[in-house]
């Protein structure tokens, strides 16, 4: 294990002591309803996000002006990324020695934190010209390729969080 | 219907997804993904007939607009469960959420392609606010009900 990894590991071991991460990790019904919970924000997220993605690379609700598609789609995202979240820090709070050395795991909060970075390189960037392409038919490369991204990055996302339990017997330490 | 289930499951082709590391894992994580697809496509004409979507649109517009990101995810939901079902067919079976999840999944695709069409595509104004919001409501409800009933297999039914 490579050694700038070992805070990150102590910091995981650190939260399995918790009395509440043991009490969620021994609890038989809490886990799973979290997990289901989890999945349907998910859902309501990545869904917002992938149908606004179309109308960014020109391929879906094309009747519909991209700053109407980004106003009404926005609150959805922004409460169905906070209960992911929450849902999300509730299951690695459980289960910390699962994730820590869990290679998807990794790859699924690094396409996180790229998809962040995508989002907001377009709204700083891209979205200043948005007056000259809002209701046409052709987005410009910009916002195509912004599009593009956030479809594979939040696919992977998605992807990787299924994966997830598998990397346990695929990828032994 | 228990000695199908029990057949199906043995066939080569259920063997082998049930044998490999990887191609049930990849089939799960692609019927996933196809949800959140599916999802999204449902929620663009459910929150229309909430008054809370593209409402410069009529409602008839966004369900066009939608529909074949509604008929892509479905077929591909379909097409990454039978896999799934197949290899592990009598576990499936047994499963009460798996039963509950066909059924609701059964009314689900009813009341999408009758209900839920007559509305959506009606002239706008034709019906109420409050029938549009039943409807929506309904649907929501159903879609989320077969994800978590889906969920829940994997937990306690198999």
């Amino acid at each position: 294990m490579a050694e700038w990894f070992a805070p990150l590991r102590a910091l995981f071991e650190y939260v399995a002591e918790f009395p509440s991460s043991i009490a969620l990790r021994e609890s038989l019904y809490v886990m799973p309803w979290i997990f289901v919970f989890h999945v349907i924000s998910m859902c309501m997220f990545a869904g917002t996000i992938l149908m606004m993605d179309l109308r960014l690379l020109g391929i879906g609700y094309m009747k519909t002006p991209f700053s109407q598609v980004q106003r009404k789609l926005f609150p959805w995202q922004m409460a169905a990324m906070l209960f992911s979240t929450a849902t999300g820090l509730a299951l690695v709070w459980g289960n910390p020695l699962n994730y820590v050395t869990n290679i998807i795991f990794w790859v699924k909060m690094l396409a996180m934190g790229i998809a962040g970075v995508n989002a907001l390189a377009f709204h700083f960037i891209t979205e200043y010209t948005l007056i000259d392409w809002d209701a046409g038919q052709t987005p410009p490369l910009g916002a195509k390729l912004a599009g593009a991204i956030s479809i594979v990055l939040w696919g992977n996302v998605v992807i990787a969080g299924r994966l997830m339990p598998y990397a346990l017997t695929w990828f032994r330490e | 219907m228990e000695q199908l289930a029990v057949d199906i499951a043995a066939w080569p082709v259920s063997r082998a997804i049930n044998e490999s590391s990887w191609i049930f894992a990849l089939v799960q994580a692609f019927h996933l993904l196809s949800l959140a697809v599916l999802a999204g496509a449902v929620l663009m004409v459910d929150l229309r007939l909430l008054g809370k979507g593209f409402s410069n649109q009529p409602t008839a517009t966004v369900a066009r607009d939608a529909r074949p990101w509604l008929l892509g995810s479905i077929v591909a939901m379909v097409l990454t469960g039978i896999p799934q079902f197949i290899s592990l067919a009598p576990k499936e079976y047994e499963s009460t959420y798996f039963r509950w999840k066909m059924l609701l999944l059964l009314v689900v695709l009813i009341y999408t392609f009758t209900i839920k069409r007559l509305v959506a595509y009606a002239p706008e104004g034709r019906f109420g606010g409050g029938v549009s919001a039943v409807v929506a409501l309904v649907s929501i409800g159903l879609w989320a009900s077969i994800a978590i009933n889906g969920r829940l297999i994997g937990f306690f039914g198999v």
